[in-house]
């Protein structure tokens, strides 16, 4: 290439990079937005909420981060995002933090979901009882055989110290007893999903969400995972899915529709259709 | 001896080094491999009649007429199995009964507020009706969902009993009665039974059913996407119709043992009753219900995807990507050709010199996410708010972030580059009287392009794949377009984290997950092969060829 | 030729194209003094960029760590095995993780140091030229690839190949992160060992075949020693970019933050420090313990991968002194 050619070539590169970024920067923030992060549990609902909702609203610009609901709890005390998806209540703490920073949480219960423990399907195990859950993820029991399952090592796997599902395994099976050094993080549901999947002699909690033919639900207390059972309460690790705001939406913004579309029948629909349990039996 | 022993080291030692070499091309080839070829099946595919379905539907790609042809012949294909699934569906699955109820109660909730409305009842009436109404729908569902003979029929007459009442029969609710006729007449102690064995089983049925082909004609259409479309891919079908032929049970091989894996024809389940035939004539027939052909998804890398990466591409992820690269080029580019021309021209071996060298090794040897922790504490935190954006993600702290990671190797590029010019450019030009600012820009840069350019598309293809500085400053997982720089975006790269790691949907759909990072690798590689073609070019014409 | 020294002179346009006149005026000269200072301050401003980038990193990483350091001292974080940072009390035993990292590294080094090595002599020494030309550019494919890819293939592609065909309780280890991050490291090493086995002169080769040696004799007992500054460089830049690796140690390693029991166990799950912070940050909020905490093993990593780059800048410098001199 000559010279002449390689600095035409150059030059115009500038010049397109300067437009693109020029009218990029120019047009401005969109002012219809919804910033909504949290929970890996209660990321598909919002994520199919939000597909609804651009189907109504072209124009909208709606924005899901999934990493956990520690970071949602987090974001929404920061004033970094409009929704927070939590599959656990706020802390004490974070409470304290957001009315220190002027943000008053306000809770919308949009469903009921239940954390279920999995096992790979080739393990002959049915039920467990809360003890025997706890005993595992203590590092007490480290081979299925004691269990009386199969001779196999126990891979146990939990969710991450931010996530809601692994808040509520915590207070309700672990009754909040520390776990083993020994026991693997992941980030996500369907990350613990697959690993289950995948590993014979893992075991690990998903909400009901995620239950499906790739893993065995286990029958915890005598108590079956179910729709029913988990509506009812009487399942012993059932816990509400929620969505969490600054103060209670403004009539008539997008915020609020969000939130209150739980309520009506295609969100419970919705709700359904993801493998959760719909708050009202419409 | 000796001697021998000591040329037979030799060849080892020439063997096990020529070992190396060949693992580390081996490695290349291992890792590459699976990932191009398997998210090459993103690209090109075959594609059922469902897919060009949902593409006329999404984008109205295709052409009207041959398509309709297509789906006429297909539902022609698929009347049988609906026959037989309905047919027994009488007996055995009564959701379908139910959300009919359900929805009857819906309508005659609104037929009660419009009469409210306009005056012709009065609002107390309109809510005990309402009540009443509700009650009559729990329990015809009630007497659907149990298996109890006696419990349906005590919960039919309940609801029977109110057949009389003028209220109910003349408006919608009156459909409540000739439901709970249909079923009276239909419910038996042996029929129930017959339920009981099949139920959970012929609910397996139809879930794959739904999948293969899609709602059924005639049902509501849902929602969300992923469901409103039979399998779009051939080779998915297959997967499913092989689950469909075929029960997995686990079995208990003995104490101490995991279970078996065993797998059983469907087809015995259901020995005996109608819907035995269905499997045949699935497994022959597939092909003339789904109708697949070859396809070249070329639209891939424009298209947008639905949430969860079910359909569509990955266009956004690429438009943030590109975006991310070029604003972070654009800023790093005259800073670091500038720099290095400093270095080269003006100074000597001072200590100050000597300190900035040292800067610009350690901002190499930083570790991606110190960046990434300094580029959220400077330019989200810091820096953002002084500007009067908020202090959330943004392309252009992504981009800060990714200048400085580049920085040094595009200092380091061009420094080679400008040291490689041969000094008889520079003498003569001073010989002829211009002054080293003139000489630096109008002789040694042109002559130093090349490597410089070099070095430009290197730190490209080094910011293109990056995840660690832009997870806290500049990406999300879901999110629109981006309209302006002050917005965050979908990247490739962290999109192939989320997605391989993520989400339950992108595990469903591999082609997707292995297409996003084969988008992404062929990017970088297409990035460095155009470098190491003009570094070639550039080492040939130095060497005088 | 003789000039009319009163007329300006005519515009001599060479082939750089400028004009200015041969004799200038005090107020030109000045000018001309002050553009050309002002303009080489400027330059040096803009080099300054990267020492102005690489003191803002410092600053504002102490500052956000400093607050962990000052209310639970470093005593807190290098003390204990124990990384619960959300329990109450919140406990932040470091150790665990530093421990990850040691053994994804070592893990690395162990593999990629031989190969990476025999692999640069190889391409060195015993290979032809055109060879050499098509086989460098492979290997700086390898080290293009972007490790969110490699990371997909750890945790896709070869985690699940652990645990079918080696019988592993669980694929995603420390032996995943350390093979994987050895093809990461392995083209860095090559391409600096090359460069310092090149520079060895053919001297010192050709005097040591002239005595009767073998090229392997050679190449161990004298081209190797005689390189050694350049390599030791070479295995600490591949350290270095293992240490600060991070996605792949998030998606591959398991972290679990403990350390492997029995010790010599890499086929258990381990926690590098790189994976905490980009798998907590999210979490925290700004200004809470864990926020500074993570900051702090950020901190760390920034001193340690500094120091790790004095060092190779070192034997670097070493190098070209012994080779005799030129920058």
């Amino acid at each position: 290439m000559s010279n002449k050619t390689m600095q035409r070539t150059v030059l115009g590169m500038l010049v397109a990079i300067v437009i693109l970024i020029g009218s990029n920067a120019l047009a401005g923030n969109q002012k219809k937005s919804l910033q909504i992060e949290g929970s890996t549990t209660v990321g598909p609902i919002a994520d199919a909420f939000a597909e609804v909702f651009l189907k109504t609203h072209p124009k909208l610009s709606l924005t899901v981060k999934k990493t956990g609901s520690g970071d949602g709890a987090a974001a929404l005390i920061d004033s970094r995002c409009d929704i927070a998806t939590m599959s656990r209540f706020m802390k004490g703490k974070e409470f304290k933090k957001a009315v220190e920073k002027g943000v008053m949480p306000v809770a919308h219960a949009i469903a009921m979901d239940g954390v279920c423990v999995v096992v790979h399907p080739s393990n002959p195990i049915n039920a467990l009882t809360t003890e025997q859950i706890r005993k595992i993820y203590k590092g007490e029991t480290t081979n299925w055989k004691q269990l009386g399952g199969a001779n196999k090592p126990i891979v146990v796997i939990s969710r991450d110290t931010s996530s809601g599902t692994y808040e509520t395994f915590h207070k309700l099976a672990m009754k909040k007893k520390k776990m083993a050094k020994s026991v693997e993080y992941v980030n996500s549901n369907p990350q613990a999903h697959a690993r289950v999947k995948t590993t014979d002699g893992a075991i690990a909690y998903v909400g009901l969400g995620f239950l499906d033919d790739a893993v065995k639900g286990l029958t915890v207390d005598g108590v079956k995972p179910g729709r029913d059972t988990i509506a009812s309460g009487k399942y012993p690790l059932s816990r509400p899915l929620y969505f969490f705001t600054n103060g209670y939406p403004k009539l008539g913004s997008l915020t609020h529709a969000f939130c209150t579309f739980y309520l009506t029948e295609k969100g419970q629909e919705i709700i359904e259709a993801k493998g959760f349990v719909p708050v009202t039996n419409y | 001896m000796k001697m021998q022993l000591r040329h037979l080291g030799d060849k080892t030692f020439t063997f096990a080094s020529g070992m190396s070499v060949l693992l580390m091309v081996a490695a290349l080839v291992l890792i590459l491999g699976p990932m191009l070829s398997r998210g090459a099946g993103a690209l090109v595919f075959d594609g059922t009649v469902e897919y060009r379905k949902m593409q006329y539907d999404m984008h109205g790609r295709g052409q009207r007429k041959p398509l309709e042809t297509q789906l006429k012949n297909a539902a022609k294909a698929r009347a049988e199995v609906y026959r037989l699934m309905d047919n027994f569906a009488v007996m055995v699955d009564t959701s379908k009964v139910q959300k009919q109820a359900k929805s009857i109660f819906r309508q005659f909730k609104i037929q009660l507020s419009n009469q409210v409305k306009n005056g012709t009842l009065a609002p107390e009436q309109a809510a005990s009706l309402k009540f009443a109404g509700k009650e009559l729908r729990n329990k015809l569902r009630r007497a659907y969902k149990t298996s109890n003979a006696q419990e349906a029929h005590e919960k039919l007459d309940y609801v029977l009993n109110y057949a009389d009442n003028r209220q109910f029969a003349d408006s919608v609710a009156g459909q409540f009665f000739t439901l709970a006729r249909q079923y009276k007449n239909v419910v038996s102690a042996a029929g129930l039974k017959h339920r009981e064995t099949y139920a959970k089983s012929f609910r397996e049925v139809q879930e794959i059913i739904k999948e293969l082909l899609g709602p059924q004609p005639g049902e509501p259409i849902p929602d969300l996407a992923q469901f409103q479309y039979g399998s779009t891919r051939w080779g998915r079908a297959k997967i499913l119709r092989d689950r469909l032929l075929w029960a997995e049970t686990w079995v208990a091989q003995g104490p101490d043992q995991p279970l078996k894996k065993t797998r059983t024809p469907r087809e015995d389940q259901f020995a005996g009753t109608e819907l035995a035939k269905l499997f045949p004539i699935m497994e022959q027939n597939l092909e003339k219900m789904l109708l697949p052909q070859r396809t070249f998804y070329w639209q891939y890398f424009i298209d947008d995807s639905t949430p969860g990466h079910f359909f569509g591409g990955v266009g956004p992820e690429i438009i943030g990507t590109v975006l991310l690269t070029l604003l972070a080029m654009a800023i790093a580019v005259p800073l670091g050709v500038t720099a290095a021309g400093y270095l080269v021209e003006c100074t000597g071996d001072g200590t100050f010199i000597r300190i900035i060298r040292t800067c610009i090794n350690t901002l190499a040897g930083v570790p991606s996410i110190v960046f990434g922790l300094f580029g959220l504490a400077f330019f989200v935190l810091y820096l953002q708010p002084k500007l009067g954006v908020g202090s959330g993600s943004t392309i252009l702290a992504g981009a800060l972030t990714l200048t400085v990671l580049v920085l040094p190797v595009l200092i380091r590029a061009s420094e080679e580059a400008i040291r490689a010019v041969p000094l008889t450019y520079k003498e003569a030009s001073l010989g002829l009287g211009a002054g080293k600012f003139r000489t630096f820009v109008k002789v040694t840069l042109p002559a130093a392009t090349p490597g410089i350019l070099t070095g430009i598309i290197l730190s490209m293809s080094r910011a293109a794949g990056e995840t660690a500085p832009i997870l806290f400053t500049a990406t999300v997982a879901l999110g629109p377009v981006p309209k302006s720089i002050f917005q965050p975006t979908r990247t490739l790269s962290y999109g192939s984290y989320d997605i391989a790691v993520g989400d339950r949907i992108a595990a469903m759909v591999p082609h997707q997950q292995y297409g996003m990072v084969m988008t992404l690798i062929a990017l970088v590689l297409v990035l460095n092969l155009t470098a190491i073609i003009i570094r070639r070019k550039l080492e040939s014409k130095l060497r005088g060829h | 030729m003789t000039k009319n020294p009163d007329k300006k002179s005519e515009p001599q346009v060479a082939a750089v194209g400028f004009n200015r006149p041969l004799l200038l005026s005090p107020a030109q000269d000045l000018q001309g003094y002050l553009a050309a200072v002002l303009g080489k301050m400027f330059l040096l401003g803009i080099t300054c960029v990267s020492l102005m980038v690489v003191v803002l990193i410092f600053v504002f990483i102490s500052k956000e760590a400093w607050p962990f350091f000052a209310t639970h001292g470093i005593g807190k974080l290098l003390g204990s095995t124990s990384w619960y940072p959300t329990a109450e009390p919140a406990e932040f035993g470091g150790v665990s993780l530093l421990a990850g990292s040691l053994y994804v590294t070592a893990g690395a080094l162990l593999i990629a140091v031989p190969i990476g090595l025999l692999a640069a002599l190889f391409l060195s020494d015993i290979v032809s030229f055109r060879i050499r030309q098509f086989v460098k550019p492979i290997i700086e494919l390898l080290a293009a690839i972007p490790s969110v890819a490699y990371g997909f293939f750890a945790v896709l592609i070869m985690a699940p190949w652990m645990q079918e065909k080696l019988h592993l309780p669980t694929g995603t280890n420390a032996l995943n992160a350390s093979i994987i991050l050895a093809i990461m490291a392995i083209p860095t090493i090559i391409s600096i060992a090359e460069d310092a086995l090149s520079a060895a002169g053919r001297n010192l080769r050709e005097g040591s075949y002239a005595l009767g040696a073998t090229r392997a004799e050679t190449l161990v007992k004298v081209v190797v020693p005689a390189a050694h500054s350049g390599i030791i460089a070479a295995i600490i830049l591949g350290m270095m970019r293992a240490v600060g690796e991070t996605m792949v140690v998030w998606m591959a390693s398991g972290n679990a933050a403990r350390i492997p029991a029995p010790w010599w166990n890499i086929t258990q799950s381990i926690r590098t420090m790189t994976a905490t912070i980009a798998g907590e940050m999210g979490e925290t909020a700004k200004g809470s313990d864990h926020y500074h905490c993570l900051f702090a093993v950020g901190f760390l990593l920034l001193v340690f991968t500094f120091a790790l780059n004095l060092a190779s800048e070192h034997f670097l410098s070493r190098a070209r002194r012994l080779r005799g001199g030129s920058k």
